[in-house]
This record gives structure tokens, C-alpha cells and sequence, in this order.
């Protein structure tokens, strides 16, 4: 067996021996099983209040009676987002960005009811989920069982013993590297073993599993190797320590909050009152149909007389008004798509910012891997809004062409269609994005975390370089 | 495993500074296979740094430094391979007993040897059989330094480098860690002790020298007949190679 994996053996039995250790260890690995297990336990609940809601909303808009399909427009439909597979294990911006949407005529309205801003100032803090205690919390226990691994050799002279029978540094620094690499990926493991239970099951993709485990054991190694790391240059193990906890506040702590709040200070985003002042600009610069000398209105007119070869309106073989909605609609959805575009891009410039940052702060590199895989991120959010906007604009349009085509052949005051008609309507069903469609946005957020680890490759490679010589 | 003059430790016009303190000046040491040499002098002498050199951690600035033949700088691994060392006031590993402690470093030294090698090493230094297997967190100084001269022993090399061996024994620990020593001398162990114990460096050393100024400022060797050292004499020379340094 070499010197290597003797020590690393040896810091598995020093962990073995430490109660205290061992305590720990246990109730992070019971804290990873509580959080998967409530987390699942959670999606299914909302998963059904979701499926119960949207059979609900389903069948009160189809119980409605006979009607002008206009009314319809404005009656609209509410429309759920299902919660992607993986989102059990990081709920990223889900419990942030809302899953439900009211659609309607004439304009876009944003998501509702977020979790966040139902419950507790906690739930803010951080969801319990397997992501938050593998992202925060694995890296302190991590740094607890590490952070002497070297140091205390070097305090208690066994450094200098050791050395003495002819190991070498590298073999050293090797040995603790394997050792701690091996416990901090032990510590993952019941999280690991639950992702891999989940896509037994089928219920996820196995690809997107392999890369949430690969992306976990790079993030966790990456604390394995920095606390052995700082151990060896560090001297002391109280001076290591404070070291260690340092780093942990500012890469785990400080800069995921900070960053964010100083993309907002570079880039800021429209308030909502702005946005919606904005759109009431935009939307009075399209015309007034009902206004006689608007000049844009009149224009259509002119080219939907033409097209149809009349001289009035009342000429028509289709419902004037309803072409009317038919155009204005098209117009609508065309300015509310461009502010949406315009606010997404602004979001995706404070996000560009804060992801390159993730340099100084891997736990935003692992954020945006974990995320990104669970369907939990800022795109699968888009997504959605995008999905819901695409069928929005489809329902209306429906509706405003039943308008047009049908009303004409309908006598009386209050002309109504049979309700068969919106019954026969699609509904809405997400098409749930694949985590890996664009692969090349899980690019930087791991050739961040392999740039960490072959950073302190090379630290552990002076830091071996320089046991030798403490050693005097 | 000898250089050419004999010598299992050879070291000639040893030169070393830490930044513009130059420790050793010149040093001039051997010590043969059988032979017991304790290396005394003040704080800062350069005993350790003697130390050092021979185990390869440091670099000389100039002279030659050989362990049985072996330059330690450009091979440690053979040279390390050929000598055990204990280190001053070593605490070993507490959540381990003695015989993993000596079972561990052994591996790490690639040395096979049997459970009966252990044994008869942690007997040898005196440590009750009943502690053998007990966790060294309760161990007391004495019992710890126990362990570590089990441990160069159990090594059974050619060489044996003892920093302060004595710090923390009892009377009676010492009377029978002279009596390991002797058992060296017959096994032609080359035993170089650094030591501030100047009354066990009399009863067991066959050389004692005083280093000072970075050098080694006068030997003495015992007297074949008669008492083997004059002790009043060494302990005049030692306190002034203090004061001196």
C-alpha cells in the first residue's frame, strides 16, 4: 500500500474515532435524507394542488354558458407550471418567480403567486432542500474535518516523524487530498444515492442526474481540497481555521448576496409601475379603433374594404369589430413582447454579471449547474412566461376570429356562440424544457468549478514543496 | 552502508544560515557504527539544524553531509530509509494506541515487521503491556517518548538520531533507556544524541561534543578505564559553552 493511501486511510480513521466528528457527519447526512424527503413530499403536494387547480379552472371555463366570444377573451384562463422532476432536489427561483399565470385579452400579465411571498421570512433564507444543505452546509463540516488534517501534523512534530520515514511531501499532501476527497464526497453520497433512486424511478433524466452528481462532487471536492490546502500553508490549525471560515463567509455567504445587489445597482430593472407606465404609452401610440380619425385604424379599415372588395363595413361577410380585435390584439401582444424582451434582457445582463463572478465565488457555479439541471433556473422560468405567452395569443386570436366569422350569422341584440366552441379549444400544457438542450450554458459554470480544483492542484503542489522545508 | 572512512554519519565543513544568522560554521562530525556520540550544546547551536541536514530537510550551503554513505539531500528516501529519528517532545497520534502508532509509521517507513517486533520494542523501552493497546490521549510525556524510541527501535536501522531523547523520562525511564542503548552500541547502531542531559550523556556515550560557534568546539571520548567521563569538568565546559552562546 503507498504512503498516500496509508494516510488517507489513517484521516478515515481519525473521522472514525472523532465523535464529535462523527456526530456531525451524521446529522448532515440525516439533514441531506430530511430535506430530500421533504422536498419530494412538497412537490407532490404541489403537484397535485396544481393538477387540482388547473381541472377546476378547466371545468369552470368550460361550464360557461352561451356567450359573445369577446366576453370570453376577458373571462380568460389561469394556467399552472408544473413543477420540473429535479426541482424537489433545488428549487432555484421557482419559490421566487410564481407557476401560475392569468391569461387574457389584450394584454400579458406577469406570474403570481410565488412562494416566497406567501410564507415565512425564512423560506427567503433558504429553502430545506438537498441543494441548500449540500451548497452551504456540506462545505462547513467539510472545513471542520479538514481544517487540522496538515496543521496539526505540523503542531504535534508527527509531520516531521512521518517525513522521517522517508515520505515524502507530495506523498503527504496526496494522502490527505485522497483522504478528505473521499470523506467529502461520503458526505454527498445520500443526496447522490436519492438523485440516482429518482431517475430509477424514470421520473428523470439520467443524463441530467450524472451532471448534478458530477457538478456536486466537483463543489464538494473543491472545499476537501481547499481545506487541506489551507491546512498545509497555514501553519497552525487555529489560524487555518479562522482562514477556512473566512473564505466560507465570503464565497458562501457574502458575494452570492452582494453580487446580486450590485448587478441591480449596474443594470437596473424597470419598477413595476414604470413598466406598466411605459406599456400605457406604447399602447396609446397603436390608435383608438373606435376613434373615427385615427389614422391608423381608418388605414386598416381601408385595406380590410379592399381585401374583401365592399365599400362599408356593414358589407362585410365577417364581423368588422372582430377583425378590429383581431389587429389590436396583434398589436398588443407586439409591444408587451418587446418590454418582455427588453426586461429579460435586463435580467440576463444582471445574471451575466453575477455569473461572472462565480470566479471569486464557485458556490455561483454550482448554483447555476444545480439549477440549470433542475429546471429551477431563470431560462426554465422564461420558458415558461414564453410557453404561456405562445398560448395566450393563440386562445385570444381563436376567440377573436369566432368573433369575426360567426357573429355575422347570429340575429339579435346580444349574439352569442354555442360554448362547444371554446370547449374545443386546446389547454394548456407545458412542454417541460430539457435541462441539457443548451448544453453550452453548463459550460462556464464548470469549467469554473474544474478551474478551482486545478488551482489548488497546484497550491497542494507548492504547499508539498514546502512541508519538506517546515519540516526543519 | 559505511563512507569511506568507516563512518555510519559522516559530516565535514557543514555550512548553514537562517537569513544572516549563520547557525553552523564549518561542522566537522562523524560517528561510527557502535559508537554513542552526544552532541551538546546551548539554545540555538545548531543542534537541530545538525539534525536536519541529516535527514535531508535542509540543503547545505556548503560541506558534505553522508548517512552511511548516503547523501541525504540528493536521495532522502535511501537516506531515511537507513536511520530512525525521534523527535523532541513528540506527541504521536492521540486516537490511536501505541502499537497502531508504531504499526502506522512503520508502513509509512515501507518496514515489515510482525506484531512480535512491536512487541518486543514497546517492551524494551518499558512500557507495561497493559498501555500498549490503549489510546495515547491519556499517555503521560514520559510514556509518549516511550513510544517514539519503540518505534526507532522497532525501525531496526543503522542509525539512530535522538533529539532530546531523556526530555520527560523519569530517573528510572532513563536508566533503561541508557540500557536500550548499550543493547545499539552491541547491535553496531550509530546513536547520535542531541541532548541538554548532561549526567546521561556521561553514563552512556562513547563521545560527547560541544558545539559552539557552529562548530564543534572540543570532544571528549570515555575513558576505557577508570570513570568515564569527569563530570564536574564536562559540566564546567558545557555551562561556559552556554553562557557563550
Amino acid at each position: 500500500m503507498s504512503a498516500a493511501t496509508l494516510i488517507a486511510r489513517e484521516e478515515w480513521r481519525v473521522l472514525a474515532r472523532n465523535r464529535a466528528g462523527l456526530i456531525a457527519s451524521a446529522l448532515l447526512v440525516l439533514l441531506i435524507l430530511v430535506a430530500s424527503f421533504t422536498s419530494l413530499e412538497r412537490r407532490s403536494a404541489i403537484e397535485a394542488d396544481r393538477e387540482r387547480y388547473q381541472t377546476s379552472t378547466d371545468e369552470t371555463f368550460d361550464a360557461q354558458p352561451d356567450r359573445h366570444p369577446h366576453r370570453m377573451v376577458h373571462y380568460g384562463q389561469f394556467v399552472f407550471r408544473p413543477i420540473a422532476p429535479l426541482a424537489f432536489f433545488d428549487a432555484g427561483v421557482d419559490s421566487f418567480t410564481g407557476n401560475t399565470i392569468f391569461l387574457e385579452g389584450h394584454r400579458q400579465n406577469s406570474a403570481n403567486f410565488a412562494e416566497a411571498r406567501q410564507s415565512s421570512l425564512l423560506l427567503r433564507f433558504g429553502q430545506l432542500t438537498p441543494a441548500f444543505v449540500l451548497q452551504t452546509l456540506a462545505p462547513l463540516l467539510i472545513i471542520f474535518l479538514a481544517f487540522a488534517s496538515v496543521a496539526r501534523e505540523n503542531e504535534r512534530a508527527t509531520l516531521k516523524l512521518m517525513l522521517s520515514q522517508g515520505v515524502s511531501g507530495r506523498s503527504v499532501m496526496a494522502g490527505k487530498l485522497l483522504g478528505h476527497g473521499a470523506i467529502a464526497l461520503g458526505v454527498g453520497l445520500p443526496a447522490f444515492a436519492v438523485l440516482i433512486a429518482f431517475a430509477a424511478t424514470g421520473a428523470a433524466e439520467w443524463a441530467s442526474v450524472a451532471l448534478m452528481i458530477l457538478g456536486y462532487a466537483a463543489w464538494l471536492l473543491l472545499w476537501a481540497a481547499l481545506g487541506v490546502v489551507v491546512s498545509a500553508l497555514a501553519g497552525r490549525p487555529r489560524d487555518a481555521l479562522a482562514i477556512l471560515i473566512g473564505l466560507w463567509m465570503v464565497i458562501v455567504i457574502l458575494l452570492p448576496r452582494a453580487l446580486p445587489e450590485a448587478a441591480s445597482a449596474q443594470s437596473q430593472l424597470a419598477t413595476k409601475i414604470e413598466t406598466e407606465i411605459a406599456l400605457h404609452r406604447d399602447l396609446l401610440e397603436i390608435g383608438d379603433s373606435h376613434d373615427p380619425d385615427d389614422p391608423y385604424f381608418n388605414d386598416f379599415r381601408d385595406q380590410v374594404l379592399a381585401r374583401y372588395g365592399v365599400e362599408t363595413v356593414e358589407e362585410l361577410p365577417v364581423q368588422y369589430a372582430g377583425l378590429v380585435s383581431i389587429e389590436g390584439e396583434r398589436l398588443t401582444t407586439q409591444i408587451y413582447a418587446d418590454a418582455a424582451d427588453r426586461q429579460i434582457a435586463s435580467e440576463s445582463e444582471q445574471n451575466a454579471f453575477v455569473h461572472a463572478f462565480s470566479i471569486v465565488s464557485p458556490l455561483i457555479a454550482i448554483r447555476q449547474v444545480s439549477m440549470a439541471l433542475a429546471g429551477s433556473d431563470p431560462a426554465a422560468h422564461y420558458d415558461f412566461l414564453d410557453q404561456a405567452e405562445n398560448f395566450r395569443y393563440d386562445f385570444v386570436q381563436r376567440l377573436n376570429r369566432m368573433q369575426a366569422e360567426l357573429l355575422p350569422g347570429i340575429e339579435g341584440e346580444d349574439p352569442r356562440i354555442s360554448a362547444a366552441y371554446w370547449q374545443q379549444i386546446p389547454r394548456f400544457a407545458y412542454d417541460t424544457r430539457d435541462p441539457l438542450a443548451r448544453p453550452q450554458s453548463l459550460l462556464w459554470p464548470f469549467a469554473v468549478l474544474l478551474g478551482w480544483l486545478a488551482v489548488l492542484a497546484g497550491l497542494a503542489f507548492i504547499a508539498a514543496r514546502r512541508i519538506g522545508k517546515s519540516a526543519r | 552502508m559505511l563512507d569511506d572512512t568507516g563512518a555510519a554519519i559522516a559530516i565535514e565543513g557543514l555550512h548553514h544560515s537562517y537569513g544572516s544568522n549563520a547557525v553552523l560554521r564549518g561542522l566537522d562530525l562523524t560517528v561510527r557504527r557502535g559508537e554513542i556520540y552526544a552532541l551538546l550544546g546551548g539554545n540555538g547551536a545548531g543542534k537541530s539544524t545538525t539534525l536536519s541536514a541529516l535527514l535531508g530537510f535542509l540543503a547545505p550551503e556548503a560541506g558534505t553531509v553522508r548517512v552511511c554513505g548516503i547523501d541525504p539531500v540528493s536521495d532522502p528516501r535511501a537516506a531515511r530509509a537507513a536511520m530512525a529519528y525521534v523527535p523532541e517532545n513528540v506527541s504521536l497520534y492521540e486516537h490511536l494506541s501505541a502499537r497502531e502508532n508504531i504499526g502506522y509509521f512503520l508502513a509509512l517507513a515501507e518496514a515489515k515487521r510482525g506484531e512480535d517486533a512491536i512487541e518486543n520494542s514497546l517492551s524494551a523501552v518499558g512500557l507495561a503491556p497493559e498501555a500498549w493497546d490503549k489510546r495515547m490521549s491519556g499517555f503521560s510525556k514520559g510514556m509518549r517518548q516511550k513510544v517514539a524510541i519503540a518505534l526507532a527501535l522497532a525501525r531496526d536501522v543503522p542509525v539512530l538520531l535522538l533529539d532530546e531523547p531523556t526530555s520527560g523520562l523519569d530517573p528510572r525511564a532513563v536508566l533503561e533507556f541508557n540500557r536500550l542503548l548499550d543493547a545499539a552500541r552491541e547491535r553496531e547502531v550509530a546513536v547520535l544524541m542531541v541532548t541538554h542531559d548532561i549526567v546521561s550523556a556521561v553514563d552512556i556515550a562513547d563521545r560527547i561534543g560541544f558545539l559552539g560557534q557552529g562548530r564543534i568546539e572540543e570532544e571528549r571520548e570515555a575513558s576505557a578505564t577508570g570513570p568515564r567521563f569527569d563530570l564536574n569538568a564536562l559540566h564546567d565546559r558545557y555551562a561556559y559553552a552556554g553562557a557563550a552562546a
